[in-house]
């Protein structure tokens, strides 16, 4: 599966916007997005997880296959569980229990929050009842943006991401196909001048009723590059704070219509040039991936596939279950693996992520038949040092130490805590501190 | 009209989501397949033009008429006709 590097430009240009954040951004609200991962690069200690309840979407993008999740928050090609408003909070709880650093709870998909609102607004009134701590946050593509502007600030949300990628309906045609709005699909022009209009409204209503507002725009070479600095100034001048230029993912076996187009990414120093250019208007967010609608993790290892291009250095363990406390799943039963990082200054190992094992299905696997779900299982914790489950077979146990993972199933039915503390204090040697390995997310 | 889904539908809950008389239901033995039921489907006619469920369905062939013509064929939706679809 193919996923946007570009590794050492972007991080340049990260370190100065990174700045200018500061230098733009009143007192309060610097305080406001210091625990937020994905608007902060300070808060990266803190989690956030992405709660899939979503499925629906009411507009089509050009660079999005609606058999995946939306590809303006997620990596497309990867399909998420869905679930629905009690099992997202169960998920919640069972993650906040392992991390107290969860601080950001989102809904961005599969489909756009506000195209499901139901389902959005009693996950949301759940999580605030069960953690009035947890900072909500949405993302959306603006269509139906000013219509729940309103409740979505009284629902609690203080971060809204509005995905905006021109303003002239012109442009926008050639990325929009259509859009369903007011019981009916508009096409064409009429499409693209509806959502850009309820866009920019949705906007000016999110920012004034108080929430913190980050733009994010799909830069699409030859279609709205040129266009970047207009809608950088128009987005400012509505309310929003953080500007998101994001490269268009647009490999063809995504089977998108820019894909099999041969529309083109741009390159990384075009990236930089548009985002220098919107750079004079609003502080740049850079850190940043996408990342899929049900991710879940720091910023060190949130999106957590295993082709992830970033160097790690620490001692990651990967535990086979359903959310247990004990470690009781054979692992050619596991459905999810919770994944631990060692830290070294705290001497123990710290929850990082949740990875579903049917997001290691990308497309590019035949899935359903059983060798490739072997495979997927095992794509799932490739990166991981040590593997502990409660029976493993001889198979996929060679597999694994051929990665270099160790199988342990030392530990079967014994609690996981204590399993990570025994493993802990035989590795307590320290390691590479810090390591930039920043990839971040909404 | 009364209208059907096909085995094309991808799950998205969109044509539940705005169908006015809670025709389409979720299959209880296919995960991601999703039905109208033939008798609550009412084609929309007394509510608005068109079909909502068809209206605001992504996914092109996935739902068809009483003819089993598909509402959306194929590059209606997406604009990508693949080379072999015989149209
Ligand atoms: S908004 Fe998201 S889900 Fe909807 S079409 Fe665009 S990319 Fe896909
Ligand atoms: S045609 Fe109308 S009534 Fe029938 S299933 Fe579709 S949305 Fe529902
Ligand atoms: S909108 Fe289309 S793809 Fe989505 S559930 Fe309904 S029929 Fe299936």
């Amino acid at each position: 599966m193919e996923r946007q590097s570009m590794p050492s430009t972007t991080q340049h240009a990260a370190t100065r916007p990174a700045d200018q954040v500061r230098h733009l951004l009143p007192k309060d609200i610097q305080q406001q997005i210091a625990t937020h991962p994905c608007y902060s690069k300070q808060a990266h200690q803190y989690a956030r997880m992405h709660l899939p309840v979503a499925p629906a979407c009411n507009i089509q993008c050009h660079y999005c296959n609606r058999k995946y999740d939306c590809s303006n928050e997620s990596r497309p090609g990867v399909v998420s569980r869905l679930m629905d408003s009690d099992g997202a909070l169960k998920q919640f709880r069972s993650i906040k229990r392992r991390a107290p650093n969860l601080t950001v709870v989102g809904i961005a998909g599969p489909g756009d929050a506000l195209a499901n609102s139901q389902a959005t607004f009693a996950t949301l009134k759940k999580i605030r009842m069960e953690d009035p701590q947890a900072q909500l946050c949405i993302s959306t593509n603006g269509l139906m943006l000013e219509h729940y502007a309103s409740e979505l600030a009284a629902a609690g949300v203080h971060h809204l991401t509005v995905t905006i990628n021109c303003i002239d309906p012109a442009i926008g045609e050639q990325i929009y196909p259509w859009v369903y709005y007011d019981h009916k699909r508009l096409r064409g022009r009429a499409a693209a001048e509806r959502l850009i209009q309820n866009q920019l409204a949705g906007l000016e209503a999110a920012a004034a009723a108080g929430m913190l507002v980050k733009v994010n725009t799909v830069l699409i070479p030859g279609i709205n590059d040129h266009h970047i600095e207009q809608v950088s100034q128009e987005v400012r001048r509505r309310g929003a704070l953080m500007h998101n230029i994001m490269p268009l993912i647009s490999a063809a076996e995504h089977g998108t219509f820019f894909g099999i187009r041969g529309q083109r990414g741009p390159s990384a120093s075009e990236l930089e040039a548009a985002r220098a250019i919107s750079s004079q208007y609003m502080p740049q967010m850079t850190h940043c991936q996408q990342c899929r609608a049900d991710a879940v993790g720091t910023l060190g290892g949130g999106c957590g596939q295993s082709e992830e291009p970033v160097v790690e250095h620490s001692y990651k363990v990967a535990v086979a279950g359903n959310g247990e406390a004990l470690i009781q799943t054979h692992f050619g039963h596991a459905k999810r693996f919770e994944i631990y990082r060692f830290d070294k200054q705290q001497q123990q190992f710290i929850y990082l992520e949740t990875r579903q094992v049917a997001q290691y299905c990308s497309g590019t696997h035949a899935c359903p038949d059983d060798d490739s779900d072997k495979q997927l299982i095992i794509d799932a914790v490739a990166d991981c040092q040590t593997v502990l489950c409660a029976r493993m077979g001889i198979a996929p146990w060679r597999a694994l130490e051929k990665l270099g993972v160790t199988p342990n199933v030392d530990f079967a039915f014994q609690p996981i805590t204590e399993a990570l503390a025994s493993i802990a204090a035989r590795i307590a040697t320290p390691l590479t501190p810090g390591g930039n390995h920043e990839v971040c997310h909404y | 009209m009364k209208y059907a889904i096909t085995d094309k539908c991808v799950g998205c809950y969109a044509c539940q989501l705005v169908c006015p008389s809670q025709a389409v239901y979720a299959d209880p033995d296919v995960n991601g397949r999703f039905h109208i039921h033939s008798r609550r489907c009412t084609g929309c006619e007394d509510h608005y033009d068109a079909p909502q469920c068809a209206s605001i369905c992504p996914i092109e062939e996935a739902i068809v008429n009483e003819m089993n013509l598909p509402v959306n064929p194929q590059g209606s939706l997406t604009g990508i006709i693949s080379p072999g679809a015989a149209l």
